[in-house]
């Protein structure tokens, strides 16, 4: 009964925006993320990162 | 040469007519004890699936256990404590008058969750309202994984006991299902463990675009509110409170909006995940209407019976995705399909509405790394 199937592996991204400049950043899942939090400044503009998105995707894809 | 090659050149007897014998011995054996065989076969299948069931159920257990000792920082053994917790009964409200039944249901079911978490409070010492819900969210998947190895066991047993053919045939034709969701229940806990946002989380996540930046409030349970603008309307927009593991209660939010802060929304709208029907991409979008929310029905009474009341438009805004991977870490297809999402949101407020109308959007689902 192999009704579950072999999955791929998935990796966990967490992708932070600048809600200025709109620069993006992906980088891995690390523990304490989650939407809307603050995080570092902006490389370009010095504003506030805000993590915008977590999701995850096939090793392969990624 | 052999005896059998020597009696068969001396007697009549050739390979034909020896398998046309066998053929007729076999035949009646088939006929008589035939399904018994089929039974033994459906029962060893059945029984391997059971074994599978117990080992997921153990898992999710050891897990559950893990958490709450290494990150809920038991001070206690809390094995014994979880082991009592994962045989708890709600025990539903009669039916036989079905008239006013919702009420009941929703006093049981707000007594349980009520008591789960004083339960799981009593058992950690992080007063991290993310690690609560996250013990919350463990426990019931080890319940539910624990409720169905049980039934199946049930089953399987009085299926053995009774020699009952049709009983254990009928539960290897659902075991595949079944051990579906178990296998997605199970895949779960990992996520719930890292705190990461589920598929389910969509409707949340949309929201909390309108809701950054803006005063929230509490509403309703584990419900915060935040009032927003999008080309003249305001915008009441509601959501689970994040990022805790929660569902919130959108019913009674959306009963306190428009009842007792008397807000007069021309439109409702909800966002929510749907199952996708095999052949459906994950991260499609469908529009419709109703009220779109789970559960066990109390929450879409609730918003039915005010909408109704008052004559509101219930508007929805569905987005597929199948049971895996609404109760996993968010895949990426379906995070992506947020913006697609807010521009039909925002086409559906401009359409449905004026300037200067008031709408009511609410994202239904699990907050879990969903903040607002």
């Amino acid at each position: 009964m192999s009704v579950i199937e072999k999955r791929p592996k998935l990796i966990v991204f967490t992708i932070e925006e600048c809600p200025v400049c709109g620069q993006k950043m992906k980088r891995p899942f690390q523990a304490g993320d989650y939407i809307t939090k603050e995080t570092t400044k902006c490389s370009k503009c010095s504003n506030t990162l805000r993590i915008s998105l977590i999701y995850a995707e096939n090793a392969k894809q990624s | 040469m052999s005896i059998v090659s020597n009696i068969m050149l001396q007697s009549t007897i050739d390979l034909n007519t020896l398998f046309y014998i066998l053929y007729f011995i076999t035949f009646p054996i088939f006929i008589f004890y035939g399904q018994r065989l089929q039974m033994m076969m459906s029962l060893s299948e059945v029984g391997r699936a059971l074994n599978r069931l117990m080992m997921m159920r153990d898992k999710a257990r050891k897990e559950t256990i893990d958490y709450i000792k290494d990150v809920g920082k038991a001070p206690n053994d809390p094995s014994e404590r979880i082991d009592q917790f994962l045989d708890y009964v709600t025990i539903m409200p009669v039916d036989l008058d079905p008239s006013g039944i919702v009420n009941k249901i929703d006093h049981i079911v707000t007594t349980k969750d009520e008591r789960v978490r004083a339960e799981v409070k009593s058992l950690i010492s992080d007063t991290n309202p993310v690690t609560l819900s996250v013990s919350e969210n463990l426990l019931e998947v080890a319940s539910t994984l624990n409720t169905i190895h049980k039934i199946v066991r049930h089953y399987y047993l009085l299926g053995k006991k009774t020699n009952s053919y049709f009983l254990i045939y009928q539960l290897q034709m659902i075991m595949p299902m079944i051990l579906q969701e178990a296998d997605a229940l199970l895949n779960a806990v990992d996520t719930f463990k890292q705190g990461q946002p589920v598929g389910d989380g969509i409707g949340p996540l949309v929201v909390s675009r309108y809701m950054v930046g803006r005063e929230k409030q509490p509403i309703a349970k584990d419900t915060v509110m935040a009032v927003s603008e999008y080309k003249g309307r305001k915008l009441y927009i509601l959501k689970a409170e994040g990022p805790m593991g929660y569902v919130g209660q959108p019913g009674v939010a959306m009963r306190r909006v428009i009842e007792e802060m008397g807000v007069k929304p021309s439109a409702i709208i909800m966002i929510d995940a749907a199952l996708k029907l095999e052949g459906e991409k994950t991260g499609e979008i469908a529009e419709g209407v109703g009220a779109a929310i789970g559960g066990i029905g109390v929450e879409k009474f609730q918003i039915e019976e005010v909408a109704t009341k008052h004559k509101i438009p219930l508007y929805a805004i569905l987005i597929k995705q199948s049971i895996l991977e609404a109760i996993t870490v968010m895949r990426k297809e379906i995070a992506e399909a947020t913006d697609k999402v807010i521009q039909r949101l925002n086409r559906l407020i401009e359409e449905k509405t004026k300037e200067g109308d008031t709408v009511l959007v609410a994202g239904i689902g699990n907050s879990l790394g969903v903040g607002q």
